[in-house]
């Protein structure tokens, strides 16, 4: 391995990329885990290219294929005419069924071509005849939400506030879509999913094949987040009809507009609460109306809020989902949480200023149970809590504020299969059919392997991503590692166990006499065989473990966040300085790949937070934004020093730890500019526009 | 994107010949490219010949900074203008106009005259969808629809903001822009653009046929840029300030102040100006009152009046760097 801490150049010359870079600014997270130095085993193809994702298969003799869509919130495509299209050179074919739409982006046909180019020329050159129905384009243009009456009798203090949070699109930087190339009798389908066996189960009859007469490759995926779980999505489908028909490799991937208009959404969001709380902080009554904003979906539109991480007694909470012109939901990283803590968390800050309680000690008051305590106040000390003034004490242009909320997560397992393969050269194969989503699956599939049999990662392979492999499960509600990491661990104490069972044959020993240590085999406990020298022994085969398991990591992961801020009180803008986010998550395999899911679990909550917001034009319910220029994204400038606390304290089990980092952040930064500034902005994103509005609205 | 031809021409003069020749239908300009490709990829236009003048420079210096005069080379970089540390020295407005502007990589490639000639960021005009005015149709879509970026003054029809933020910078240092292929070589930028009635489908004056060489302006050592930025990050501002200051120890005696991107054009604010003249620059209160005229006859949408809040704020930041102030904010 090459060490260094200087940043490796690629221009000319070797590829100087460092594979165990040292990460020394996070010592509180040092032995912690399983494997505390290892950087993800792709790393070095992902960033160089070699890593070839489901979006990068050009096949020779490849067809391509685009959707023809919806430009308008609501349509009827009346009439049709594509005598010009279907005679831009290299159009293969072209179908589109004129019908009424009810979202942009929503699919009527697709072209199909020798070329992207032909493809694009070919829609460019279609006359399509729209007649535009009226629209409506959000929660509020089809409910009236206001405040809530009532309040507990014995109340010392109630809140009533409403709350709203916008849609935020799924956008993968590795868009929807794949690849089917179909040779009549065997087909390959590569697909960018989160499910590579649902993706095979979920073709059906589609490709005229048995599940085991196609495979589903999918080594890399460029994003998810919950948007590629389930089945071939449409594109997949078409992509599937055209290299049957045409016999030919089919590529169907969205652009960038389609991806942020027909791919799913966090869906928006508007909560309508009263809170009734004691002098002591006790909520002992209140009521919270939520409503999810589902687009043309009828369903999907959860709000969760309260969240049971707060003890509240007697809130009656009811919900509905509202359907209108836009594109519907999916799953997005812990749906329906972050605009519920959003909601829940600037709530509690508010009723806090209310009783002029400290947010902290009402937040520690309310909190279920002692982890969540023991980590706010671990929390606290880590981002200087003691610095907070209060609200809206500050009269200089630049304001501090703090915030903090907290996160849960359980998920049960759904089982997978794995296997491991001891080679007689020493090498060892570790193989499960499970995608990598970008959160280091491949990488924790290898230290597991190497962990349970004793050796040095180095000597593991790890194949992964193909449904050729032993099924896994699919990439959604945080369970891939709970359920894959036991599984593999079982797989390969199983093949060392086989390859002892060998070495106890052949020299009239037993198989427990055996044991493996930092590559070396050991007969009770004294130094037997190098790793290679034992695996020589092994017939010609080697020998395999396989495990199957449904009983992966089950319980709770807790989180909190505490967030700094700086805002410009002048202009409104945020700066977002510090975060602390300490994540339980039972077991850590790969510490770094854990520490990053934190991390880019943080990052996507203060893009939320701050920018994120699908806008439809309210006349034609088109969406003004559908590119990653003005549908804004956190960028490096904004980012705060961010430091992720693995929390081990009483820790058994992996648990989940894709979905929780991601739930608090936006409340606990609202809840800091509400601190800053003195006034709470309660509608995401924080842009600047509503921070002076709030501003002007504490002065007067 | 259709297919084009490329032409490497060996002077700014064959390209404006090029430019000029009936026989294409449509020929653009390339320099860095990044509008262009922009506007290719949405298929807002669809050139025959693209005439890439990258490497043209009319002077073996890009940027030459003497007593009297600043000269910038139409094909100079936003980075080139942002490391020249004479620049800074002698007329900071210019770098600190594009030193935070879109990206690090942006500014590679991005020259400045093609950031003088960039065309509007509205999402109505670069949406294919909308047919819209700028496009030849017959709406503003912004009027009755999503406007929090659009403009807060001018009286229409489109109400586009103006992009460049070198433009203000140049504007109040009394900028020249220099042309071959035009009957007059030269064009102060006060004359450069045009407001949306004047012609709603271009946003300049350059006549038919010219390319921009060179830009000059006067050296002001008393200037200074401020833009206000949602995102830190690769972001259009949403107010955006320039100032030209002299002043009598702490007291300004003259101002000139352009706003950027609340407006069609670069927009002259002559009432702040006058507001400025005697204004002492450590006198906070009186300061803030002078640049709050800059918010004076903004006739705001429906959701962008806090453009109207913020530029008072970005011109005062902004008489604060002209005057050689530090800022105590963050940035």
């Amino acid at each position: 391995m090459i060490k260094t801490d200087v940043a490796p150049t690629l221009a000319g010359g070797p590829t100087l990329i460092p594979t165990d870079m040292p990460t020394t600014n996070r010592p509180m997270n040092m032995g912690q885990s399983m494997d505390d130095n290892t950087s993800r085993l792709d790393g070095v193809a992902k960033i160089t290219g070699a890593a070839k994702y489901s979006s990068d298969m050009l096949l020779p003799n490849a067809v391509f294929a685009r959707f023809v869509r919806c430009p308008f919130g609501a349509a009827n495509l009346e009439t049709v005419d594509d005598s010009a299209a279907r005679k831009v050179p290299g159009v293969i074919d072209i179908e589109i069924t004129p019908k009424a739409c009810t979202y942009n982006g929503q699919p009527v046909g697709h072209v199909v071509a020798e070329s992207p180019v032909a493809v694009n020329r070919a829609l460019k050159a279609l006359k399509l005849n729209w007649k535009k129905d009226s629209v409506k384009t959000s929660i509020r243009d089809t409910k009236q939400v206001g405040l809530l009456k009532g309040n507990a009798p014995d109340a010392d203090v109630t809140i009533r506030a409403v709350y709203s949070t916008p849609v935020q699109t799924h956008s993968s930087l590795e868009t929807h879509g794949g690849v089917v190339d179909h040779k009549g009798d065997k087909a390959t389908v590569y697909a960018s999913t989160q499910g590579t066996f649902s993706v095979r189960d979920g073709f059906g009859d589609a490709l005229s094949l048995k599940g085991s007469d196609f495979e589903v490759v999918c080594e890399y995926v460029g994003g998810g987040f919950g948007s590629k779980l389930g089945g071939p999505g449409k594109e997949l489908m078409l992509a599937a009809k055209l290299s049957q028909k045409l016999k030919r490799p089919a590529y169907v991937m969205c652009n960038r507009a389609e991806e942020h208009l027909d791919t799913g959404n966090r869906p928006s969001s508007v909560t309508s609460v009263w809170l009734s709380l004691k002098k002591d902080g006790s909520v002992v009554g209140g009521e919270v109306m939520t409503y999810g904003g589902v687009g043309v979906a009828n369903g999907g539109g959860g709000c969760n809020v309260p969240s049971g991480r707060y003890t509240f007694a007697n809130v009656n909470k009811s919900h509905e989902d509202v359907s209108f012109n836009a594109g519907g939901p999916r799953a997005f990283r812990a749906p329906g949480r972050p605009q519920g803590a959003f909601a829940e968390e600037l709530m509690l800050d508010e009723a806090a200023a209310e009783l002029g309680m400290d947010p902290l000690a009402l937040k520690r008051k309310l909190a279920i149970d002692d982890v969540y305590r023991e980590m706010l106040d671990q929390g606290a000390k880590l981002i200087g809590w003691g610095e907070r003034k209060a609200n809206g004490s500050q009269t200089s242009v630049m304001r501090t504020g703090f915030g903090v909320g907290i996160a849960g997560w359980g998920s049960a397992s759904p089982g997978g299969n794995a296997e491991v393969v001891i080679h007689p050269d020493g090498s060892v194969e570790s193989r499960t059919g499970t995608q990598d989503i970008g959160t280091g699956q491949r990488t924790t599939m290898g230290i597991c392997t190497a962990d349970a049999i004793g050796i040095p990662l180095s000597m593991v392979t790890v194949q992964i991503g193909r449904s050729s492999l032993p099924p896994g499960p699919g990439s959604g509600g945080s369970v891939t590692s709970p359920t894959t990491a036991p599984t593999m661990m079982n797989a390969a104490t199983q093949a060392r166990t086989k390859l002892f069972e060998v070495l106890a044959r052949q020299g009239g020993d037993n198989a427990a006499d055996f044991t493996v240590k930092d590559g070396v085999v050991l007969k009770r406990g004294e130094k037997f065989l190098s790793w290679k020298d034992a695996c020589a022994k092994l017939p010609a085969d080697g020998v395999m473990g396989s495990a199957s398991t449904g009983d992966g990591g089950k319980g709770n992961s807790q989180g909190v966040q505490f967030v700094k801020v700086v805002v410009d009180c002048e202009t409104g803008i945020i700066y977002p300085k510090h975060v602390i986010a300490i994540q339980s998550c039972g077991r850590v395999i790969c510490r770094k790949t854990a520490e990053s899911q934190i991390i880019g679990g943080v990052i996507q909550g203060l893009s939320y937070g701050m920018f994120e917001n699908r806008i439809l034009d309210r006349n034609v319910g088109a969406m003004v934004n559908p590119n990653l220029e003005w549908y804004k994204i956190l960028g490096p400038c904004e980012m705060p020093h961010i430091e992720p606390v693995l929390w081990a304290h009483g820790q058994t089990g992996v648990k989940a730890l894709g979905e929780p980092p991601t739930i608090p952040t936006a409340g606990a930064l609202a809840c800091a500019v509400f601190n800053a500034i003195g006034a709470p902005v309660r509608h995401l994103p924080l842009t600047p526009d509503k921070v002076l509005s709030a501003l002007e609205g504490a002065r007067s | 994107m259709n297919s084009f031809a490329i032409a490497q021409p060996k002077s700014m003069s064959e390209a404006s010949r090029i430019v000029s020749d009936k026989k294409y239908s449509l020929v653009v300009i390339k320099a860095g490219g990044i509008d262009l490709i922009d506007h290719l990829k949405e298929g807002l236009i669809a050139p025959d010949v693209v005439v890439n003048v990258r490497r043209l420079q009319s002077d073996k210096e890009l940027i030459k900074v003497s007593e009297g005069e600043i000269r910038i080379d139409a094909v100079a970089t936003l980075a080139d203008i942002v490391s020249s540390a004479a620049l800074r020295a002698a007329c900071p407005a210019l770098v600190q106009s594009v030193e935070n502007a879109a990206s690090p990589a942006v500014r590679n490639v991005a020259s400045a005259a093609g950031n003088l000639l960039q065309r509007p960021r509205c999402w109505y005009y670069r949406n294919e969808q909308f047919n819209c005015l700028k496009k030849g149709g017959a709406t503003c879509f912004a009027v009755e629809g999503e406007n929090r970026y659009h403009a807060i003054f001018g009286d229409g029809p489109c109400h586009i903001v103006h992009p460049s933020n070198l433009a203000p910078a140049f504007f109040v240092t009394d900028a020249t822009v220099h042309m071959v292929g035009a009957e007059h070589p030269s064009l102060p930028i006060r004359y450069l653009y045009h407001m949306p009635d004047k012609g709603v489908r271009s946003e300049s004056n350059l006549p038919p046929g010219a390319v921009i060489t060179h830009i000059t302006c006067k050296p002001v050592k008393a200037s200074g840029f401020y833009a206000i930025k949602e995102k830190q990050s690769f972001d259009w501002p949403v107010a955006a300030a320039a100032v030209a200051l002299e002043m009598d120890g702490n007291t300004i005696t003259k101002a000139t102040v352009c706003a950027g991107a609340v407006a069609p054009i670069p927009w002259e604010l002559r009432n702040v100006a006058g507001a400025l003249r005697g204004v002492d620059v450590s006198n906070d209160a009186a300061l803030t009152k002078a640049c709050a005229a800059a918010a004076v006859g903004a006739k705001p949408m429906t959701d962008n009046a806090y453009k109207a809040k913020l530029l008072p704020v970005a011109v005062k930041r902004a008489v604060l760097l002209a005057a050689g102030k530090k800022l105590e904010v963050e940035s």
